[in-house]
């Protein structure tokens, strides 16, 4: 059975106001493409995490979709602090949401528990800081120290995560929701899998053989998957292995942009509402930048062995 | 006896430093900038079976330039190992296998604690930093860490705002009443001024070297906390012939590094 539909329908369908969601991605594909349609579609009061987040979360924080955010980081890398995650916290602007602070080591392995089935993981960090001191909506539910039942050392507890939705941009996919995916995997695997279902934006749909060619890439199951877009450029301006480069001129655009609140808006209402699905945007782009620039971030090719699976 | 030519920048001054920590056959876990170029210098010098991973889930790299964050594109081809965060900071840095981790803060204190949360009071920051990231792990379970901070009274601190990221945290014998691994925690301060080393004893920060171009009193003056002098304290080594040599043509020839003269690393 297709699962194929449009970033419009699967955002209306799956995912609702108040939501709990799982956002993939490293700058190495993170799904923007979803992003925009959830802004532009204005949910709210969402809870959002994954580890290492970069100017996504930054853009759905400044856009005022977030209440919660289960957090290890928040940047823009190369071009400094998130403009719109500092005005929320700092300032409450557009509102201050609510900050769950844990490391790109526990964070990945509670969505790892949750997707795993157990109810909570054991971890060695975060011991004897102030990460222990600050709790914020999950209260006392953030972590416990227990004495090891095994050799009574005292041992760190985190919960597991499960997102009601996990949305993925991957290289490939199925019709049928069978994700595959290569490079920087960041939490994408074990935070989709944690995922009560899934939203699988692609560069392309393959069909099944394809996917058959090399099974080890598959990370998510089509059983988990709820809807399957083909979105070309779908995570631009972040990189997708084999397909396209970051775009560091468009980092610096929107670092300049969320500098001031008059320049975010502005970057909205040209980047996400005044367009109408990546499609619009990847025109946009080329019409704005010129094709030139769009061609400059295309990857090149590097094929190593064919893989094959035979017997 | 090595050469050492005078025409270095701070940056590269500190970037060698960082790579003299590191022995043949280190497994480093690495940000962005500073420490990659640091271990990479190791890797072309005395050290060529460095090993060097990324918390995003790759070991192994071979990135054709520097890399500018720990998710760049540049570090997929070529790269021995690429899976994700359970892999790099559960199997390898939590599995205990990770000899040498490096750190940025924006502040530091004496006993190599790091805050990259909030500067000022959490629930009403001056400024909202983004947060451990990988830090706080790599702090907590790295065997040696190196740690880059800009040397002055605001950003090193007697105590940080917020502690983001273990050190000694309150001193002697509070990393291992919280269970952290044995033997694990910060060796080494890397300023633009000066290398400051931890006490075995009191587990604070101590003045082992200073720069070319700054002096005892000087680093003594800007230090925040009443910084205690090393008996055998003396100038850092300056660059050696072969590690500009590496670092200028096979590791960052763009120049990147120069980037942290813009930051205050002068």
């Amino acid at each position: 059975m297709s699962k194929v539909t449009t970033m419009k329908q699967a955002i209306e369908a799956h995912v609702h106001d108040g939501d709990f969601v799982y956002i993939g991605g490293y700058i190495c594909r993170p799904p923007f493409a979803a992003i925009h349609e959830i802004i532009r579609q204005r949910r709210k009061d969402l809870t959002i995490t994954r580890s290492n987040a970069t100017d996504d979360f930054d853009l759905l924080i400044g856009a005022g979709v977030v209440k919660r955010f289960i957090a290890s980081f928040l940047s823009l890398g190369f071009y400094g602090l998130g403009r719109c995650y500092r005005r929320s916290i700092e300032k409450g602007i557009p509102h201050k949401i609510e900050v769950e602070e844990y490391s790109n080591l526990s964070l990945p392995m509670m969505l790892m528990a949750g997707a795993m089935g157990m109810p909570f993981v054991p971890v060695k960090d975060m011991v004897g800081t102030d990460m222990m001191k600050v709790k914020s909506f999950m209260g006392d539910g953030k972590y416990k120290v227990i004495d090891s039942p095994f050799d009574g050392t005292p041992t760190l507890l985190v919960p597991a995560l499960n997102p009601d939705v996990g949305i993925i941009h991957v290289q490939q996919a199925d019709e049928n929701g069978n994700a595959q995916m290569w490079g920087i995997g960041g939490d994408c695997k074990h935070g989709a899998n944690a995922s009560k279902k899934v939203i699988v934006s692609c560069e392309r749909i393959v069909s099944r053989e394809v996917i058959g060619k090399d099974p080890s890439r598959t990370i998510v199951p089509g059983f988990k998957v709820a809807a399957v877009v083909e979105e070309p450029f779908g995570a631009h301006p972040g990189y997708t292995p084999g397909f396209y480069d970051v775009d560091f001129p468009f980092g610096s655009l929107y670092q300049q942009a969320s500098n001031t609140v008059e320049g975010f808006e502005a970057f909205l209402e040209e980047w996400v509402f005044g367009l109408e699905d990546r499609a619009a945007y990847t025109q946009h782009y080329v019409e704005r930048f010129g094709y030139a620039a769009f061609k400059g971030l295309q990857a090149g090719f590097d094929y190593g062995y064919p893989v094959s699976y035979s017997y | 006896m090595h050469e050492h030519p005078n025409d270095y920048i701070k940056p590269e001054l500190m970037a060698c430093c960082g790579a003299r920590e590191i022995r043949d056959g280190d497994v480093v876990i690495v940000g962005t900038g500073f420490p990659t170029i640091s271990a990479s210098i190791a890797k072309h010098t005395h050290a060529p079976r460095t090993m060097l991973m990324q918390e995003s889930g790759v070991y192994d790299a071979r990135p054709r330039r520097p890399a500018l964050s720990v998710g760049d594109p540049c570090l997929n081809p070529g790269a021995a190992m690429i899976g994700g965060l359970t892999d790099v900071m559960g199997m390898f840095l939590q599995g205990g296998w990770v000899n040498v981790g490096f750190l940025a803060g924006s502040q530091v204190d004496k006993y190599g604690n790091i805050n990259t949360t909030v500067i000022g009071d959490y629930d009403r920051p001056k400024s909202r930093l983004p947060g451990s990231g990988g830090a706080n792990p790599i702090g907590a379970l790295a065997q040696r860490v190196i740690i880059i901070a800009l040397h002055n009274t605001r950003r090193l601190a007697e105590k940080v705002d917020f502690i983001t990221t273990p050190g000694y945290i309150d001193g002697p014998g509070t990393r291992e009443r919280w269970g952290l691994p044995k033997n694990t925690g910060p060796s080494l301060i890397i300023t633009n001024k000066a290398l400051l080393r931890f006490d075995p004893d009191s587990k604070e920060a101590c003045l082992a070297s200073y720069h070319p171009g700054s002096s005892i009193d000087e680093v003594v003056a800007s230090t925040p906390w009443d910084l205690k002098v090393a008996d055998d304290v003396h100038e850092t080594e300056p660059p050696r012939a072969e590690e500009l040599k590496a670092l200028r043509e096979r590791i960052d020839t763009i120049g990147l590094i120069k980037v942290y003269e813009q930051k205050g690393y002068v």
